[in-house]
């Protein structure tokens, strides 16, 4: 179980992205953030495995505080923390092996990884974690010659490289068109009822959020305005989070 | 790196892929598909192998030998398809080029510590520049002194001063010997410089220890100190003959100020310098821009390819202008200087030479870029030819023409402030001659203007760019005044400077026709260069010739039967006695040389300009007899006839072998600077990345001197940093490899701080968040973003030293430069050329390879 206490975000300019958030998600969930740009849902996630510092608040996982571990504990919590990005995060330069192994960095022996070392159960790894998403036959290419699509799927089997118990995805699908955000969405979904793993989602597309969310929590300016489920979302609800001039626009049956 | 291909085995003969491997390097990779890497493997093992029997290093075959194991090893592992890592030949084949580049450019780390003291002076003076001075009066004292010592000594030529007055222990001395000099009558108190000036009349500060030597006169004004001959004061081909002597002058000067502050001379020679070489610029740019332009037409491939004729001619020019290019501005002002003499001209004309060869081509590049489209559109409004031009042509066209019209500007004024370490111009003829004369201080403020003229007009030219990029927006309506009266003054502004470079480039064009035949004589040498010789023998048959009748007696006549023989119409005769020398049997339309062989030893040629065999061998040549044939204590004196005859085949020159010798030490010095350079510019460039230093008060502070640091350092050209370089360790390729590395590591570092301020901070994150630790994150997240982009910037680097360090020799750098001078200064023109070829050679070669490189990295 994850629990935000009064998580506060002030950024050195001055800006401040969270205001004393606090929630909690229970494992197995798949939890929809929704927001304006802005909003602070970028913020919040980072957060939450300590990519960015908060300025204030706890952040408690199963009972550990993430939020005061010492650098060596963070990377022990981190390993099990998948993350999936809006702009895939790939080393363009490497290769997809490489990439996906590099999601095992926080189990491999530090210092024969630094000669790009694996023990071959990682290789083994990496190949059925390509395969589960689909893309086994690129293991050699360059991250750089894959496709959209393709790549963020490498990115989901670096994050599964990790054997996560958590994962958070910042806008997995926001760079991808409808049909593939479906697909991606699907292994998130997957993964989310066969292994149990629990997903924290930023999400833009209100559908997206119906499909595949078991419950949504909406920030606003930074602060928490929506809690509930999907279903509690109505149009009304809606426009609290996205402020009044938002509509539910619908482009091509996506509603936005 | 390639991966095997899938089914290996099928094939019987890739079972024994790795004894081919054994055989013959890379084999076996190539018959399991891996061309590339079997190709690269043998590449690699070949030359390497052929510089180790160069430099004749024989223990660098033991690692040689792993990498061709290492291939073995290789090509087995592909066979059960487990490709290996190609680090281990890699580190190993960079050790034997390493080794072999240390060897060959004769790398001396020690000799940076016994340099110092010779380079100290310059050092400290580049903080103190003669700026302004108080007026000196001078009071100088001198005396005459003969070098070497004979006997008897003959009275000096010249006076001494009466007062103050100098005198030495002895009259003569050898060169470098030690003599005591006393002084008297100086100003008491005031230090003394002593000057040593040669018999041709050069002047040279006497040094100590490698520092100008000064002394202080006592309260009394005397002062006595023992000095040097100055070992080198006379160049080796005016040394004086066996038993001559010759007078030199030695000068003791003191200097008292008084009056007030005001320019030094120095100042204004360089004030006036930094003119002439803005000019020598300025005007290059112009006309080349001139010359270029049709140049470019008749480079364009898409205005001459519709044609064979128009396509021979692309192909034409430009290979012309590819192999003008190559040659390097300061290589061409060499060349020129034979042709026009040394001066601003000469100077002119390599600039301009080269920069029509690179417009051209930048120019042609523009042409070819231009879109069709828009061209067929205004066409298609019905405008005419000269409206499309004007409409769709020149809009096109323009951006790129002013902005490589403006780079080549910069090239331009950079080359200018050096061309003078070659030729009589600019600012860089005050360093060489300033360096020569010891005059660090004043030498000092030539290479700050130098930096601060190159630092300023960069600067300058970047804001044009931007200006010319962001373009002029059409605006508000000017008026009259402004749209006619601005573009009026800029033209009269544009006319005057150009009038007035014309007359400071001292632009000579009767020079031009007059030095023709030198020219000429150079530029054919340089199309058929010194590559083959064949071995000759020289054959002498000679005639015996009694000087007068009867002063001994008539040898007799020995002549073979057959065979070529020499008849003299007398046997013989008084001197002044009219004498026909006939020949036979001699090969036919040969040069052959006809000389009096004296009975005394020496020989005399009969006729200058002389003579050549007729289509039969045969030689007739009308003379008188020499006196100098008379009988000498019973010796008779000859008539001989000589000529070279060709044995065995045609072999490689002794210009080839040295030049293949030194292109090879060439490349070597462009990879030990580059490598040099690279490794210290990388952990500098750190400090010049603002994504690495942060945006704390301290960072910020870092970051800008670093950046600023850069810059500067950047603007000091390495043709100078190789003068200083020279009198640091020494003439030789060290001094240039140093150059060439203290010159790359601003410029690398500038670009390295570029490419780690550019990465991509999402897979940093993302590799964090998975939980690796940060060496973990550098090695996945940060390396691989970095690394293809720094080898890319030392393959381009590399590329630049090739050039630089074809010339860098000029000034002492080592390299094929330095004999490339050597040789044109010896007249020997051909040899010259076979330099200048190998350069071509060794430029497009390296330009074929580092292109090829950089391809795979991106
Ligand atoms: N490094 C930073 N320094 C200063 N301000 C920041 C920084 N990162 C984010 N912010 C600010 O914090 C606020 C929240 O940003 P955040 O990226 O979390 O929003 P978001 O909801 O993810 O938006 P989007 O949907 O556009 O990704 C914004 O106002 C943003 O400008
Ligand atoms: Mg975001």
């Amino acid at each position: 179980m994850l629990e935000v206490r009064n998580l506060t975000k002030i950024f050195p300019n001055g800006t401040v992205a969270l205001r004393d958030v606090s929630f909690t998600v229970a494992e197995g969930e798949f939890l929809a953030v929704i927001g304006l740009s802005g909003s602070g849902k970028s913020t919040l996630l980072r957060c939450i495995n300590r990519l960015i510092e908060p300025t204030s608040g706890q952040v408690i996982w199963n009972g550990i505080d993430i939020t005061a571990a010492s650098p060596r504990e963070l990377r022990r919590i981190r390993r099990q923390i998948g993350m999936i990005f809006q702009q895939f995060n790939l080393v363009r330069r490497s290769s997809v092996l490489t990439n996906v192994l590099s999601g095992r960095l926080g189990y491999a022996n530090p210092w024969m990884s630094l000669f790009h070392y694996f023990p071959p159960e990682d290789h083994q790894r990496a190949l059925t974690a390509l395969e589960r998403v689909g893309i086994a036959d690129k293991v050699h290419s360059r991250a750089d010659q894959l496709s959209g699509g393709q790549q963020q799927r490498v990115g989901i089997a670096r994050a599964l490289m990790q054997e996560p118990k958590l994962i958070l995805a910042d806008e997995p699908v926001a760079s991808l068109d409808p049909v593939l955000a479906h697909s991606i969405l699907q292994y998130l979904e997957q993964l989310n009822r066969e292994e149990g793993i629990t997903v924290i989602c930023s999400l833009h597309f209100l559908d997206l959020v119906h499909r595949y969310a078991t419950r949504v929590i909406g920030l606003k300016d930074g602060r928490l305005v929506f809690e509930g489920h999907p279903k509690e979302l109505t149009r009304e609800r809606f426009k609290e989070v996205y402020g009044e001039e938002a509509e539910m626009v619908t482009v091509g049956g996506i509603s936005l | 790196m390639s991966h095997p291909k899938e089914h290996s085995g099928n094939n019987p003969l890739q079972q024994w892929s790795p004894l081919f491997s054994l055989v013959v390097p890379g084999l076996g990779q190539i018959l399991q598909g891996q061309r590339s890497r079997g190709l690269g493997l043998l590449a690699t093992v070949l030359a390497l192998g052929g510089l180790i029997l160069w430099q004749g290093v024989p223990l660098l075959f033991v690692p040689l030998a792993a990498v061709w194991l290492w291939g073995v090893w290789d090509a087995a592992r592909a066979l059960r398809n487990r490709p290996s890592g190609t680090v281990a030949p890699f580190l190993l084949a960079a050790f034997i080029a390493y080794a072999l580049g240390v060897r060959a450019t004769e790398m001396d780390f020690r000799r940076l510590l016994t340099g110092w003291p010779a380079i100290r002076p310059i050092v400290r003076a580049l903080v103190r520049p003669e700026l302004l001075e108080y007026p000196k009066e001078s009071h100088i004292g001198y005396l005459p002194f003969q070098v070497p010592c004979i006997d008897p000594l003959p009275p000096p030529q010249g006076r001494a001063s009466e007062q103050p007055r100098l005198s030495t222990d002895v009259p003569c001395a050898a060169l470098g010997e030690t003599i005591t000099l006393d002084g008297e009558g100086f100003l008491p108190g005031l230090d003394v410089e002593i000057w040593w000036q040669n018999p041709i009349g050069d002047y040279q500060r006497v040094l100590k220890d490698g520092v100008p030597l000064v002394v202080p006169a006592d309260s009394e004004g005397r002062f006595r100190v023992t000095i040097q001959v100055p070992p080198t004061s006379v160049p080796l081909d005016r040394r004086p003959g066996p038993g001559e002597t010759q007078t030199h002058r030695i000068e003791a000067r003191q200097y008292r100020p008084y009056g007030s502050l005001q320019p030094t001379e120095t100042l204004r020679l360089v004030l006036q310098k930094i003119g002439e070489t803005i000019a020598l610029a300025f005007i290059a740019t112009v006309l080349a821009t001139v010359f270029a332009l049709p140049v470019s037409f008749l480079a364009a491939r898409n205005l001459m390819g519709g044609h064979p004729v128009g396509l021979a001619v692309y192909y034409g020019v430009r290979t012309i202008l590819n192999i003008v290019r190559s040659i390097e501005t300061l290589m061409w002002a060499i060349i020129f200087a034979v042709w026009v003499g040394l001066g601003p001209f000469d100077g002119t004309l390599a600039l301009l030479l080269h920069s029509i060869a690179a417009l051209g081509k930048l120019y042609s590049e523009a042409i070819e870029g231009i879109d069709p489209g828009p061209i067929e559109a205004v066409r298609a409004t019905g405008a005419n030819w000269a409206q499309t031009v004007v409409y769709a042509v020149i809009p096109q066209f323009m951006p790129s023409f002013l902005a490589f019209t403006l780079y080549r500007w910069d090239i331009n004024l950079r080359m200018s402030t050096v061309i003078g370490l070659v030729s009589n111009a600019g600012l860089g003829f005050l360093i060489i001659q300033w360096i020569r004369l010891s005059r660090y201080n004043s030498m000092a403020t030539a290479i700050i203007a130098i930096v601060l003229v190159v630092a300023l007009l960069d600067y300058a030219s970047a804001a044009l760019r931007e200006r010319i990029i962001a373009g002029t927006a059409g605006g508000p309506k000017r008026g009259a005044l402004r749209r006619y009266g601005v573009p009026a003054v800029a033209v009269a502004l544009f006319l005057a400077l150009f009038a007035w470079s014309w007359r400071v480039a001292e632009i000579d064009l009767p020079a031009l026709v007059e030095g023709a035949p030198a020219g000429l004589r150079i530029t054919r040498a340089f199309l058929f260069p010194d590559l083959l010789t064949r071995p000759t023998e020289e054959v002498r048959i000679a005639a015996p010739l009694v000087v007068p009748c009867g002063a001994a007696p008539e040898p007799g006549a020995s002549a073979p039967a057959e065979g070529p023989r020499v008849a003299l119409s007398l046997s013989c005769g008084a001197p002044g006695d009219p004498l026909v020398i006939t020949g036979e049997g001699l090969p036919p339309n040969a040069d052959v040389s006809v000389r009096w062989r004296l009975p005394d030893g020496g020989f005399l040629r009969v006729k200058e300009n002389c003579c050549r065999t007729d289509g039969a061998g045969n030689l007739r040549l009308e003379t008188r007899v020499h006196p100098l044939m008379e009988v000498k204590e019973g010796a008779v004196g000859e008539v001989e006839i000589s000529w070279k005859r060709v044995v065995g085949g045609y072999r490689p020159s002794e210009a080839l072998i040295i030049t293949v010798n030194l292109s090879l030490v060439t490349l070597l010095m462009a990879l030990m600077a580059t490598t040099l350079g690279s490794v210290f510019a990388i952990p500098l460039s750190f400090l010049g990345a603002s994504n690495v230093m942060g945006r704390g008060p301290v960072g910020r502070a870092v970051y800008f001197t670093a950046r600023t640091v850069f810059n500067l350092w950047r603007s000091v050209e390495p043709m100078i940093l190789a003068v200083i370089c020279a009198s640091w360790v020494g003439l030789g390729p060290f001094a240039g490899v140093l150059a060439l590395a203290l010159n790359n590591i601003p410029n690398l570092a500038k670009l390295f701080s570029e490419a780690i301020e550019e990465i991509d901070p999402g897979p940093v994150e993302a590799v964090t968040a998975t939980g690796a630790n940060p060496l973990q994150v550098l090695v996945y997240a940060v390396l691989p973003q970095l690394v293809p982009r720094f080898l890319a910037y030392i393959l381009y680097q590399w590329d630049i030293n090739i050039r630089m360090s074809t010339v860098i020799g000029f000034v002492g750098g080592g390299g094929i430069g330095q004999q490339f001078r050597v040789w044109v200064g010896l007249d020997q023109y051909a040899a010259a050329g076979t330099a200048t070829w190998a350069i071509v050679a060794m430029v497009w070669g390296m330009d074929y390879v580092s292109a090829k490189a950089r391809e795979r990295l991106i």
